[in-house]
């Protein structure tokens, strides 16, 4: 059977983690994955809610050590945890708080215990075979249901190994990554938990959100430093003019950034800048260093194509071709650029999501006759949200959106939702954007009138 | 009617405008919850709402602050955390 190590080159007396200001060293995390592996039930599918990131680490390898796999729902949204459930009924929970999902039971992973633990068994690291499912992410589907995407084990390995080499990252110059992203969606998980473990790099257990919290958590970690974040976050701690300690490089990913921002984070943090481009269905594709250029470079083992009009890209870990979900233009099998999102996708705050998908989900609530979301003109700095609008007689926007809020994820709830006696729809029952922005503007005509 | 102090009206404007709200700030209650079942904010918010903060008050709010759990509970607990912090 064909394996790869659950770690990469590290030294077992070397921090993996730092919590709390406390090194937890890959000698006590190998002993804690082997007590937790112990413990866990004998099912085939995990869905691991813990905050903390080590602690996420901790359950994600005790789930591959008894080969089993892990679940990445799509949303927090308790109704998307209690669908995914569902689906996958013979799952558990694994919690490092408080959380649950309804009708699964629930397995915690322990506190863990600080300090070098020189007294924990030379534990040998576990191999992993490289075909088994690791994880299953989920991509909100046209059909309402979310579509899972599996990652083999060994798929991961190859993505957290050519992105490594792309960062000149090595085994003998270990970094400590930051990040601000969660790690239980792909672009979180390759970079803030496979990165680290396969190049004896250590991570940041917390996730800091204020530039205040990035501050100290940088702080709190020794030299060299990698800080894993979005350009929402770039641009709270420029605006802040916060002094960050040395940080060899920023990695930011999940929406463009541009490049006047990259310029100053570039000059405020003195580290490069690089954006990471990918999407759920292939993981991470392509960096760039956002002040050099347009130019987005595939990783190595990727190669782009052109079929019947579609840009889609191969990789030796990827079972098939994979379209690419944003508008792209090739310059050659390894470069491309990026025009924008693909006219069915929405992306706030960095989360993607299908319009289709939204729309199903806001028709199907009681009472909603018809419904459709709409994203207005971005304009310029601060995140644009969706409106919808509603007909659904008798009913209220608030009852509705406390509806929408238990099926979708908190980021894609209207602002606002407008109940509106019927649509704009044209002759075909099409309803064209043109439309949606006069219904607006007659709205906003009316608000003004103080109607 | 409103039983908001000065601050907890400013900071009520604030809010509307940093997160183009369509709500009349006289409409936010001082105890009512900002995230989730009240106003609806997120995280997003969150980040966005602590940059006007700092840039209109001088404070920089943290989250691992013990009284920051609070932070943005409410508008109440916000503004006694603004008043305590502040430093314009």
């Amino acid at each position: 059977m064909n394996t790869v190590a659950l770690l990469g080159p590290c030294h077992p007396d070397r921090a993996l983690a730092w919590q709390n200001g406390h090194p937890i060293t890959y000698r006590r995390f190998l002993s804690e994955v082997a007590t937790l592996a112990a413990q866990l039930p004998e099912k085939p599918t995990v869905i691991n809610l813990a905050d903390d990131r080590y602690r996420f680490l901790v359950g994600l390898a005790a789930a591959l050590v008894r080969g089993q796999t892990t679940l990445l729902p799509p949303s927090r949204a308790p109704r998307a945890l209690v669908q995914i459930a569902r689906e996958y009924r013979n799952s558990y929970c694994l919690a490092d708080g408080q959380e649950a999902i309804e009708g699964l039971p629930t397995c915690h992973i322990p506190h863990c215990e600080w300090g070098a633990a020189p007294n924990a068994p030379n534990a040998e690291v576990p191999q992993i075979p490289v075909d088994h499912t690791a994880v299953v992410a989920f991509t909100s589907g046209s059909t309402g249901s979310p579509r899972p995407h599996r990652k083999t084990w060994g798929s991961l390995v190859a993505v957290a190994r050519s992105t490594g080499a792309r960062l000149g990252l090595t085994a003998s110059h270990p970094m400590t990554v930051v990040a601000t992203v969660p790690h239980q969606h792909m672009y979180g998980l390759e970079t803030t938990i496979m990165l680290p473990i396969q190049h004896g790099m250590a991570l940041y257990a917390g996730r800091p959100l204020f530039p205040q919290d990035v501050q100290s958590a940088l702080t709190e970690v020794p030299s060299p430093r990698v800080l894993v974040t979005t350009p929402l976050h770039i641009r709270a701690c420029v605006a802040a003019c916060m002094p960050l300690p040395q940080v060899e490089c920023i990695l930011s990913a999940t929406a463009p950034l541009p490049v006047s921002l990259a310029k100053r984070a570039e000059t405020l943090f003195q580290s490069d800048v690089y954006e990471v481009y990918g999407f759920t269905e292939a993981g991470s594709v392509a960096t760039r260093r956002t002040v050099a250029g347009e130019t987005w470079h595939v990783l190595d083992g990727i190669t782009l194509h052109q079929e019947s009009g579609r840009c889609s890209l191969r990789a030796p870990y990827l079972p098939e071709s994979i379209s690419f979900p944003d508008l792209v233009s090739l310059r050659g099998p390894h470069r491309f650029v990026l025009h924008g999102r693909g006219a069915d996708v929405v992306n706030i705050g960095g989360h993607r999501v299908s319009f289709s998908d939204l729309n199903q989900k806001l028709n199907e609530i009681d009472g909603v006759q018809d419904g459709v979301f709409f994203l207005p003109d971005e304009t310029g700095s601060s995140v644009t949200r969706l409106i919808a609008f509603v007909v659904a007689p008798g009913n209220s926007a608030e009852h509705i959106l406390s509806a929408l809020r238990t099926v979708i994820d908190p980021v894609f709830l209207p602002r606002p939702l407008h109940v509106v006696p019927t649509l704009p729809r044209n002759e075909t029952g099409k309803l064209t954007r043109d439309a949606l922005l006069g219904l607006l503007r007659e709205l906003h005509g009316q608000d003004r009138h103080g109607t | 009617m409103s039983d908001k102090s000065p601050l907890e009206a400013d900071v009520a404007k604030l809010i509307v405008q940093t997160l183009n709200l369509k709500i009349d700030p006289m409409q936010i209650q001082p105890e009512q919850p900002l995230f989730r079942e009240g106003l609806g904010l997120d995280s997003i918010d969150a980040l966005e709402l602590s940059l006007a903060i700092s840039q209109s008050y001088g404070y920089q709010i943290r989250s691992d602050d013990p009284e920051a759990v609070a932070t943005f509970a409410s508008l109440r607990s916000l503004c006694k955390l603004i008043e305590k912090n502040r430093t314009k």
